[in-house]
């Protein structure tokens, strides 16, 4: 048995003696094989979110074709969740489910929601999408503000220092260009994903002071463009930039793909900015082991204890919960008939839903499920460097989003997201950061490094610089440079 | 060999495959022997004219495989010219170059490869060399007094390789100055450059002047006015410049400072993957037909197809010829 302990959190170490108590006990009690206990391989607190989809107990299948035992039996343990005693019966449940086998009682029965497919492709990212486009029916449901979710209860985007660094950047390069007699009549910018507005709302009344106050009369060329895919949220977002209303346009778009509704201004931006888009786009993972890449599918499901006790409690049959929830994701909360009652029963399910796994070699998988600029040659060749035995984000949707978008910058233009950034493929040593729930919504670090290869190959140097500007703060700011 | 009216050619580069990137970065990585990628470059090339004859061109360049960028293939060359080879991860990256001495004269040896596309196609064929002004850029200079001094010396080099291309049989050269869109400042020293390069050489000589097409994107913006009246002063028979992404109001400066060229239109965009209709270049050759009678145009892409994949480059190879045909068939 090797016991992986390099992503375990100091409140939770105590636990690690009670796993390994209750393995030796079931393997003493023939619970567990001497066979399985020697091939066991247990990572503790692998993931870094408290609510992370996973159960106490997981164990992944990787069976290689043709290959009656994997070399390992991988188990991961959430310490966080341990309950002081109960143990055992979540390690027999995940052994089980894994193999079942006599003597050990059924397999305990979930209901998946969905096959086993990439996670991008999930059903949890129409939880999160649902979540966005009725976020303000989320917050009166809830009684707080989704930013009072974030670590520090509010968003980084709005510090005014980081906001006036930001627009004395912009104005120097305006500047720049209007004496090289390069500045176009037009000044495009965009912030995608806006959220309340206020901090584009901050950023034209710092840029308006800063330009009177130069006397350079930019101002009246800007060309806001706020972008969101949800319409509530850009009509919510109108109040925040109400003194700048004749500059600005409200444009619903795709963060995977500005530049499909935004074609017309291909080259023509000066500045994008994203702040808190890029971990919560539909994401994968990847997992290197013994130099061979296994791409992880995953399978949302529903524990059947939860099933039947929310059907239970809203009066709904127990069978046709799938029906449900896909209804649920089609039409949102009112499709119940009850608009409180399918608001619970979202909240509720949300709260029950689990992701299960499974590891599929990566020869099996086409370059199509790779995100563009990146494929599998391009990848190994990244990963040469990288430690070895690494569980990491693809971070398909902002590779995604991040080649979709730079088209649209002009030959001075910047990309600047401010996120959660892995920045060196040695971070992923210390923690696995997301999936976790926020609210209703996915958070996943963003996996910086294949950001910056992509960035490279299209013809942008990507840099990280830590944001500096709350103590504490996790969040990074990548901004691009155009590379020679 | 007798062209058309309309000639079609290309700026210089076509796709470049991944598969050969990946190939050109196992060189560097010494995976690959030299000997092995000089036989994928001959193979690439041979691929490359296929293509641009299938496609319909009149005048054809090698496609330009065998070079990964339009810099090093030339500072790798020039003698005095020092370049630290440990200086690319990519094989797209530019050599970090310096010359701290006298360049002297001495051939760059650019006969073989022009000889090795002759000897694989019956078309016209055309062969393109970055300019003084260009190379002048990427260059680091710890030796000349300043850039133009640097520049009017890589002049001389090329004119001496130039005057051997003619002798190897090159009828069309193509001189790329880019940069000239990035630093208009220095146009009067960089057309001396020009000049002392083409000074002699019997060829038809255009010059390739765009806003950039590194990576696909282009690296200013801007009016070709600044072009004007010192390009008047260039010893060349044309220009070739973009118009298809960039739209075709710079037109108006032919006619409004009647230079001695001929013009090469740009009528396919080469930083968008949207191939254009016959009808769309069409009516691009129509409107540089309102400023310049159709014996001093000839019709190519923005700019090099480089960093199109190679279904798209194609496709929009062919575009371009059904288009012009369509305007040949008008003039008639």
């Amino acid at each position: 048995m090797i016991l992986q302990l390099n992503h375990l959190q100091g409140k939770a170490a105590g636990a690690s003696q009670e796993v390994i108590e209750t393995l030796y006990a079931m393997l003493a009690e023939g619970h567990i094989e001497p066979n399985e206990f020697a091939r066991l391989r247990i990572q503790l607190d692998w993931l870094q979110y408290k609510k992370n989809f996973r159960e106490v107990v997981l164990v992944t299948p990787d069976k290689e074709p043709g290959r009656e035992d994997a070399p390992f039996l991988q188990m991961q343990v959430d310490t966080r969740q341990v309950v002081p005693g109960c143990l055992k019966p979540a390690v027999m449940r995940a052994l089980i489910r894994h193999q079942p086998k006599a003597g050990m009682g059924p397999a305990e029965e979930n209901l998946p929601l969905e096959e086993f497919k990439p996670f991008r492709s999930s059903l949890a990212w129409d939880f999160n999408r649902l979540y966005w486009h009725r976020l303000k029916e989320w917050e009166v449901a809830t009684g707080q503000g989704y930013e009072k979710a974030l670590p520090g209860g509010q968003s980084d985007a709005n510090h005014p220092d980081a906001v006036a660094d930001g627009v004395a950047d912009f104005w120097t390069l305006i500047r720049d260009l209007d004496a090289k007699k390069q500045l176009p009549p037009e000044i495009f910018l965009m912030e995608i994903g806006v959220g309340t507005g206020q901090r584009c709302g901050l950023f034209l009344d710092r840029f308006h002071a800063l330009d009177t106050q130069r006397g350079t009369n930019y101002y009246p060329k800007l060309r806001v463009l706020l972008g969101d895919y949800s319409m509530q949220t850009l009509d919510r977002s109108r109040a925040a930039v109400q003194k700048h209303i004749d500059l600005c346009s409200f444009v619903a778009l795709d963060a995977l793909n500005p530049i499909k509704t935004l074609s017309f201004l291909r080259h023509k931006l000066l500045h994008v900015h994203l702040t808190n888009v890029y971990d919560n786009l539909p994401n994968d993972e990847l997992l290197r082991r013994e130099g061979k890449l296994f791409f992880i599918e995953t399978r949302a499901f529903l524990p059947m204890n939860e099933v039947v006790r929310i059907a239970e409690k809203y009066g709904l049959p127990a069978e046709k919960t799938r029906t449900l929830v896909s209804r649920l994701l089609e039409g949102g909360p009112d499709y119940l008939g009850d608009y409180d009652r399918g608001m619970n029963y979202w909240m509720e399910i949300w709260e029950a839903m689990r992701l299960e796994e499974r590891l599929v070699p990566i020869e099996d998988v086409a370059d199509s499920v790779l995100p563009p600029g990146l494929d599998v040659a391009k990848l190994e060749e990244i990963l040469e460097e990288a430690p070895s035995d690494l569980r990491f984000h693809l971070s398909s949707g902002a590779l995604e989003s991040f080649s979709n978008t730079i088209p649209l910058l002009g030959p001075r233009g910047y990309l600047q997201v401010q996120d959660i950034f892995v920045t060196d493929f040695n971070q992923y040593r210390l923690g696995f950061h997301g999936p976790g729930k926020l609210d209703g919504s996915i958070v996943n670090w963003v996996n910086g490094v294949l950001l910056r290869e992509v960035g490279e190959r299209a013809g942008y140097d990507v840099h990280f610089a830590p944001f500096q500007y709350r103590k504490g703060s996790k969040t990074s700011i990548l901004y691009t440079t155009s590379r020679e | 060999m007798t062209l058309p009216i309309l000639p079609t050619t290309v700026v210089g580069s076509y796709s470049m495959p991944g598969w050969l990137e990946r190939l050109k970065t196992e060189y560097f990585a010494r995976r690959i022997s030299r000997h092995d990628l000089d036989e994928i470059h001959d193979t690439a090339v041979k691929a490359d004219i296929k293509d641009q004859e299938v496609a319909g061109l009149d005048i054809i360049t090698d496609g330009e495989a065998r070079r990964d960028n339009m810099i090093d293939y030339f500072v790798e060359r020039l003698p005095g010219v020092q370049i630290d080879r440990s200086s690319k991860k990519f094989y797209y990256d530019f050599y970090d170059s310096v010359v701290q001495g006298k360049i002297p004269m001495a051939s760059l040896g650019l006969v073989p490869d022009f000889k090795f596309l002759l000897a694989n196609t019956d078309r016209e064929a055309k062969i393109c060399i970055t300019g003084p002004h260009c190379l002048t850029k990427r260059i680091r200079n710890q030796h000349y007094p300043d850039e133009a001094s640097l520049a009017i010396d890589l002049g001389r080099v090329f004119n001496l390789e130039l005057k051997e291309l003619v002798k190897a049989g090159a009828h069309y050269i193509q001189i790329d100055e880019p940069y000239y869109s990035g630093f208009p400042e220095d146009l009067p020293w960089a057309v001396k450059a020009l000049n002392t390069m083409v000074d002699g050489v019997n060829a038809r000589i255009a010059v390739h002047i765009c806003y950039g097409n590194r990576y696909g994107k282009p690296s200013w913006e801007g009016s070709y006015r600044y072009l004007f009246p010192t390009i008047k002063e260039a010893k060349v028979q044309a220009l070739t410049m973009e118009f298809a992404r960039r739209g075709g109001e710079d037109l108006d400066l032919f006619k409004e400072f009647n230079p001695p060229f001929a013009l090469g239109v740009g009528v396919i965009d080469v930083k968008s993957h949207d191939v254009e209709t016959p009808d769309l270049v069409a009516e691009r050759i129509r409107k540089a037909l309102e400023v310049l009678p159709p014996e001093k145009i000839f019709i190519l892409p923005d700019c090099g197809l480089f960093h199109l994949p190679r279904d798209v480059a194609f496709a929009k190879l062919k575009t371009m010829v059904e288009g012009t045909k369509l305007v040949r068939a008008e003039l008639k």
